[in-house]
C-alpha cells in the first residue's frame, strides 16, 4: 500500500513535468496548429541558463529560474519573427523542417557549450517529506511540482482571459481572419505565445531537474519530449487544461504500468507512444480538445 | 526562369542526347572508381590543421543513408506524407539482417530476402493506420515510432536476436572474389602522372582494403538497383498516379485514382527501402546497436532529404552525403583560424546540419538539387519527345520549377517537375 | 479625375477596383462610392464577385486599383489597419469565435480601442440584441445563425467605425429573422449615422433599406442607381426578384 502511494507520488510530479511542457506545446498548437518540435530543447537550454546564472552568477535559485523563463521567451521570441513568421502559417511542411532544425542546433548547442556530463541541478523546493504515513511519504518535491502547476495554470488562465493580449491570443487560436478584422496583428500576438510557451517549458524542465535523482544534460528532453507530446495529445493538443490531465496521467501512468504490469521500464516510453497512437488515430480531439475542423 | 540560350541543347531521342546521357553515365562510373580506390582509408586531406578523413567506408556508410533517404522520398515527396520514422525501418532492416547472418549464418544479400518482405508489411501495416492521420499528426505519430525503436530492441524477449544494450555483432566479410584484378587496377591507377599518387602506394591492396572496396562496389550496385526500382516506379502508370495524389489530392480522387491504396503502398516500399539501407549500414559497420537507431538517425534522414531535395532521386544521393560526412568532417575540424578552440568541440556537425536545415529552408526550399539545376539548365537543355507524333516538341522547354508535373522527366531523376514552395 | 471637391464626403470611393484569387482575376475594374451617412448596396447573382469586392476593400485579398477612405488612399492597408482608420467588416458566415463567450467576442470587437466605454457600449448591444444579454457567458459557437449574425454586427459596431461592410448578412437565416435583422440595420443608420456598404444576395431586403445600389455581373458593374430606382426596374426585378 505504502509503495503504492510512494509510487503516485512519483509519477506525479514526473507528470507535472510532462504537464508543463505539455501546456508549452499547446500553446503554440493553439495559436497556430504547429507542433514545434524544438519545445523540449527551448526547455532544456533554459534550464541551463538558469544554471548559469545560479552557480556563476550566483543569483538565488528561484530568481534564476525566472531570469532563464524571460530570456527564453525573448529567445523565442525571436526565434518566431525571424524563423517563423516569413512563412504561409496554413503551410505545415516548412515549419515542421525548421522546427525539426532548431531541434538539432540547439541540443547541439548545448552539447557544444555545456558538454555532455550531467550536472547536478540545485534543488527549488524544500528537500524532504511533507507527509508520512508508515514508509509511504510525500515529499516536498512533490509537493512543490503539483503546486507549480497549479500556479502557472492559474496564471495562464488570468493571462488569457482578462488581459488584452490574452483576448488576443485566444481570437486568433479560434479564427485568424476575424482577429485580422477587429484590428488584431497576428504576428506580435503570436510572438507573445511562443514566448509564453518557451517560459513555461523552461519552468518545466527547471522543475524536473531539481529533484535530488535528476541530472541536467542536454538530451535530457529527447525523449521527454515524447511524453510531453503524448501528454498534450491525451488531453486535447487545444486545451491547456487537457494537458495538465495528460500530463499527469502519462506521469502516472509511467510509474503505475511498470512496476505494477510487470512492465520493463523501457516500457514505459513504449507505453507513451501507445497512448499517443491510439489517440490521434481514434479520437484526435483528446479528451478535452475541441473537435477539430481542417484547419484551413 | 527564363532559360537564356542554353549552350546545348539536346533532343530527346536523337543521337546526340543519348551522347549526352552516355556521358553522364560514364562521368559516374568514373567518380565510383576514384571514390572506391582513391586514399583507400590511408588517406586524409589536411586544411589548417585537420585532418580530414577520407575513406570508402565512410562512402558506403553514406550508401545506406542514401537507400534509406530514398524510402523516405518516396513517402514524403512522392505523396507527401512526412514520416519521421523512417528510422524504425533502417533499424529493422539492420537487425534482421545481422541475426540472420550472425545467428543463422545466412549471406548478407540473402537476407535481404527476409528484410525486404518484412519490412515492405510492416510498412503496409503501419500505412494503413496512417490514411487516418494526416500532416502534423502523422508526423508526431512516426517519431513515436523511432523513438520506441531502442526500446523494442532491448526487450527482454528479443534479447537473443538482438544482442539488447550490447548490440549485435556480426563477422562477416565481404571477400572479393579473386578473379578479379583489384591489385591490378590500383597499381594501374597508380601509375597515371600527377593524381596516381592518391590511388594507394602502388604496392597493391590489402586484404582488408579489398574488401572494402568490394562492400563499396556491392553495395554501390546494390543502391543503383535501389535507384532504378524507384525510378521506374515513378514513370510507370501507378508512379503518375501517386504524384497526382501529391500534387493535388482532391482532384486526384475525384479521378477515381486509389488513393488509399497508392499512400499505403508508398510506405511499404519506403519502409522496405529503409530496410535494406539497414542492412547495408551494419554490413558495413559490423555491428547493429539500438543507440545507432534513435530518433535522431530519422530526424537526419529527413535533413538529408530536404537538404537534398524533396521529391528528387539525386536528392537522395546528396543527403546521403551529406549526412553521413557532414558531423564527422565537423567533429575533425579542431582548428579554425579565429575560432577559439572550445567551440570546436562537441557535437558541431550537429549545430551544423541543424542550421543548415534552416538555411535550406529560407534560401533554396527545392534543396542543393534544386540550385544544381538551375545551373544546368542555363547551360543545357533538353527537349522532350512527344511520344505519338515521335518528332520534337519544337521548342517547348522542360524548365526546372515549372509545374506541368506529370510528364515523365527527361532525366529520369525527378520525382516531379515541381517540388516544395517556391519561395520560402 | 473628375469634381475631386466632393471627394472629402465620400467616406469610400472606389475606383477601378481589380482583385482575385491567385491567378483568377474576379473583378475587372469596378468605380462605386459611399457617401456619408449612406446605406449602399451591392446586389448580384452568386459568383458575381459580391463578397470579392468586399474582401478587396478590405485588404483581405490581393488587389489594385484606387480605394480611398474620407480621401486617404487605403490602396496598400491591410484588413488589421483598416480598423483602426474606421472600417468595420462583417465577414461571409458571419465570422465569430466560437470558442470565446458572447461577451468576449464583443470585447475582441472594441479591441482597437483603449477608452473606458466599452463595458458600457457592450451593455449598449446587450440591449439593442436582448437574446445576446442572455447569453452573454455562452459560448458563440453555441448561438443560432440569428443570434451569430447580430453578434457580429455588434462586435463589429464596438469599434464604433464611420463605415460598416456587411457581407451577406441574410445568407442562411430564415426570413423572419433576416427582416428584423435589416430594420435593425436600418435603425442603427439613422440613430447613429454609420455608413454602410451592404453585399446581397436578397435583392428586395437590401433595397428596402438602401439609399443606392449597384448591381454586380461576372466582376462588372451591370447597373447602378437610386434604391427606388432599381426596385422598380423591370430587368432588375426579373433577373434578381424572380418577378
Amino acid at each position: 500500500m505504502e509503495l503504492f502511494l510512494n509510487r503516485i507520488s512519483d509519477g506525479l510530479s514526473n507528470g507535472a513535468t510532462y504537464a508543463l511542457i505539455a501546456m508549452a506545446l499547446v500553446m503554440i498548437f493553439k495559436a497556430t496548429t504547429l507542433i514545434n518540435f524544438a519545445q523540449g530543447e527551448f526547455a532544456m537550454f533554459g534550464g541551463f541558463i538558469a544554471l548559469v546564472l545560479a552557480t556563476e552568477q550566483g543569483i538565488p535559485m528561484w530568481g534564476a529560474v525566472f531570469g532563464s523563463m524571460v530570456i527564453t521567451a525573448v529567445c523565442a521570441a525571436g526565434i518566431e519573427r525571424t524563423l517563423i513568421r516569413p512563412f504561409d502559417p496554413s503551410d505545415h511542411l516548412p515549419l515542421v523542417i525548421i522546427t525539426l532544425g532548431l531541434f538539432l542546433g540547439i541540443n547541439a548547442l548545448a552539447g557544444i557549450i555545456w558538454r555532455f556530463d550531467p550536472r547536478a541541478f540545485p534543488e527549488l523546493f524544500p528537500s524532504g517529506n511533507a507527509l508520512t504515513y508508515g514508509t509511504a511519504t510525500l515529499s516536498w518535491y512533490t509537493v512543490g511540482t503539483l503546486v507549480t502547476i497549479a500556479v502557472v495554470s492559474g496564471g495562464l488562465t488570468l493571462l488569457l482571459n482578462k488581459t488584452k493580449i490574452g483576448l488576443a491570443f485566444r481570437a486568433v487560436s479560434s479564427n485568424l481572419e476575424s482577429s485580422e478584422l477587429v484590428g488584431i496583428k497576428v504576428g506580435p500576438t503570436l510572438q507573445f505565445g511562443w514566448a509564453i510557451a518557451a517560459a513555461v517549458g523552461t519552468l518545466g524542465v527547471c522543475v524536473f531537474v531539481a529533484s535530488p535523482f535528476r541530472q541536467l544534460e542536454p538530451n535530457v528532453m529527447v525523449t521527454g519530449l515524447i511524453f510531453a507530446v503524448s501528454a498534450a495529445a491525451l488531453g486535447g493538443l487545444d486545451s491547456l487544461g487537457g494537458a495538465i490531465v495528460g500530463g499527469l496521467a502519462i506521469g502516472l501512468v509511467q510509474s503505475i504500468a511498470v512496476p505494477y504490469l510487470g512492465v520493463p521500464s523501457e516500457l514505459s516510453l513504449l507505453a507513451a507512444v501507445a497512448v499517443l497512437m491510439l489517440v490521434l488515430l481514434f479520437k484526435p480531439s483528446g479528451l478535452f480538445g475541441t473537435p477539430q475542423v481542417e484547419r484551413v | 526562369m527564363a532559360t537564356s540560350s542554353p549552350k546545348f541543347v539536346f533532343i530527346q531521342g536523337t543521337g546526340g542526347y543519348r551522347a549526352y546521357k552516355f556521358l553522364g553515365f560514364a562521368v559516374l562510373a568514373l567518380l565510383i572508381l576514384i571514390v572506391a580506390f582513391a586514399y583507400n582509408d590511408t588517406g586524409s586531406i589536411t586544411l589548417f590543421d585537420n585532418d580530414y578523413k577520407l575513406s570508402v567506408t565512410r562512402v558506403t556508410k553514406s550508401i545506406s543513408f542514401m537507400v534509406a533517404i530514398l524510402g523516405l522520398q518516396v513517402v514524403a515527396g512522392f505523396t507527401g506524407q512526412l514520416s519521421l520514422g523512417q528510422g524504425f525501418f533502417f533499424g529493422t532492416g539492420a537487425y534482421i539482417s545481422a541475426w540472420l547472418v550472425a545467428d543463422q549464418n545466412w549471406a548478407w544479400f540473402t537476407s535481404l530476402l527476409v528484410v525486404v518482405p518484412v519490412c515492405f508489411l510492416f510498412g503496409l501495416l503501419f500505412g494503413i493506420p496512417a490514411l487516418r492521420i494526416k500532416g502534423l499528426y502523422l508526423a508526431l505519430v512516426t517519431l513515436g515510432l523511432a523513438a520506441i525503436f531502442p526500446s523494442l530492441i532491448k526487450l527482454d524477449v528479443l534479447l537473443p536476436y538482438t544482442g539488447g544494450a550490447a548490440g549485435k555483432q556480426v563477422d562477416s566479410d565481404f571477400i572479393p572474389p579473386s578473379w578479379l584484378p583489384l591489385d591490378a587496377i590500383v597499381d594501374a591507377l597508380h601509375k597515371i602522372p600527377l593524381v596516381g599518387q592518391y590511388f594507394g602506394e602502388g604496392e597493391g591492396l590489402s586484404s582488408k582494403e579489398e574488401q572494402r572496396v568490394w562492400t563499396f562496389f556491392l553495395m554501390t550496385i546494390l543502391a543503383i538497383i535501389c535507384f532504378k526500382m524507384v525510378s521506374n516506379l515513378i514513370k510507370s502508370r501507378p508512379g503518375r498516379a501517386i504524384r497526382a495524389v501529391r500534387d493535388n489530392e482532391t482532384s486526384a480522387a475525384v479521378n477515381g485514382m486509389s488513393l488509399a491504396f497508392n499512400k499505403v503502398m508508398s510506405f511499404g516500399v519506403a519502409s522496405a527501402l529503409g530496410g535494406v539501407g539497414g542492412m547495408i549500414y551494419v554490413a558495413e559497420l559490423g555491428i547493429a546497436s539500438e543507440g545507432d537507431f534513435t530518433q535522431l538517425i530519422s530526424i537526419l534522414f529527413v535533413v538529408g532529404m530536404v537538404v537534398g531535395g524533396v521529391g528528387t532521386l539525386s536528392g537522395a544521393v546528396v543527403g546521403g552525403l551529406v549526412i553521413a560526412f557532414i558531423p564527422d568532417w565537423a567533429s575533425s575540424t579542431q582548428n579554425l583560424p579565429l575560432v577559439p578552440e572550445r567551440w570546436l568541440q562537441g557535437p558541431t556537425g550537429g549545430l551544423i546540419l541543424g542550421l543548415g536545415l534552416i538555411v535550406v529552408t529560407f534560401v533554396l526550399p527545392g534543396g542543393v538539387i534544386s540550385g544544381v539545376r538551375k545551373i544546368r539548365d542555363r547551360i543545357i537543355q533538353v527537349i522532350p519527345q512527344t511520344p505519338e507524333l515521335g518528332i520534337p516538341a519544337g521548342g517547348v522547354a522542360l524548365q526546372a520549377g515549372s509545374t506541368e508535373g506529370i510528364e515523365a522527366s527527361t532525366d529520369g531523376d525527378a520525382m516531379s517537375a515541381s517540388t516544395t514552395a517556391d519561395d520560402g | 479625375m473628375s469634381d475631386t471637391s466632393t471627394t472629402t464626403d465620400l467616406v469610400l470611393d472606389v475606383k477601378g477596383l481589380e482583385g482575385g484569387y491567385g491567378q483568377i482575376q474576379v473583378l475587372h475594374g469596378l468605380d462605386f462610392h459611399v457617401a456619408d451617412g449612406e446605406i449602399v448596396v451591392i446586389l448580384g447573382a452568386n459568383g458575381a464577385g459580391k463578397t470579392t469586392t468586399l474582401r478587396a476593400v478590405s485588404g483581405m485579398i490581393p488587389r489594385t486599383g484606387s480605394v480611398k477612405l474620407r480621401g486617404e488612399d487605403i490602396s496598400n492597408a491591410k484588413a488589421p489597419d483598416l480598423v483602426r482608420k474606421g472600417v468595420a467588416h462583417v465577414p461571409q458566415g458571419r465570422g465569430t469565435l466560437p470558442e470565446l463567450s458572447v461577451e468576449d467576442n464583443l470585447r475582441v470587437g472594441a479591441y482597437i480601442r483603449d477608452d473606458n466605454e466599452v463595458d458600457a457600449d457592450i451593455d449598449k448591444w446587450f440591449g439593442v440584441y436582448p437574446v445576446l444579454g442572455e447569453r452573454k457567458n455562452q459560448r458563440a459557437g453555441s448561438l443560432s445563425g440569428g443570434e451569430q449574425q447580430m453578434l457580429a454586427v455588434s462586435r463589429a459596431l464596438m469599434s464604433r467605425p464611420s463605415l460598416l461592410l456587411l457581407d451577406e448578412p441574410s445568407l442562411g437565416l430564415a426570413p423572419i429573422i433576416v427582416a428584423e435583422l435589416f430594420e435593425r440595420f436600418a435603425e442603427i443608420n439613422k440613430e447613429t449615422g454609420t455608413t454602410m456598404l451592404v453585399v446581397e444576395q436578397n435583392a428586395q431586403l437590401a433595397l428596402g433599406i438602401g439609399d443606392r445600389g449597384y448591381v454586380l455581373e461576372s466582376g462588372e458593374i451591370f447597373t447602378e442607381g437610386p434604391a427606388d430606382d432599381l426596385i422598380n426596374d423591370d430587368a432588375i426585378r426579373k433577373a434578381y426578384l424572380g418577378v
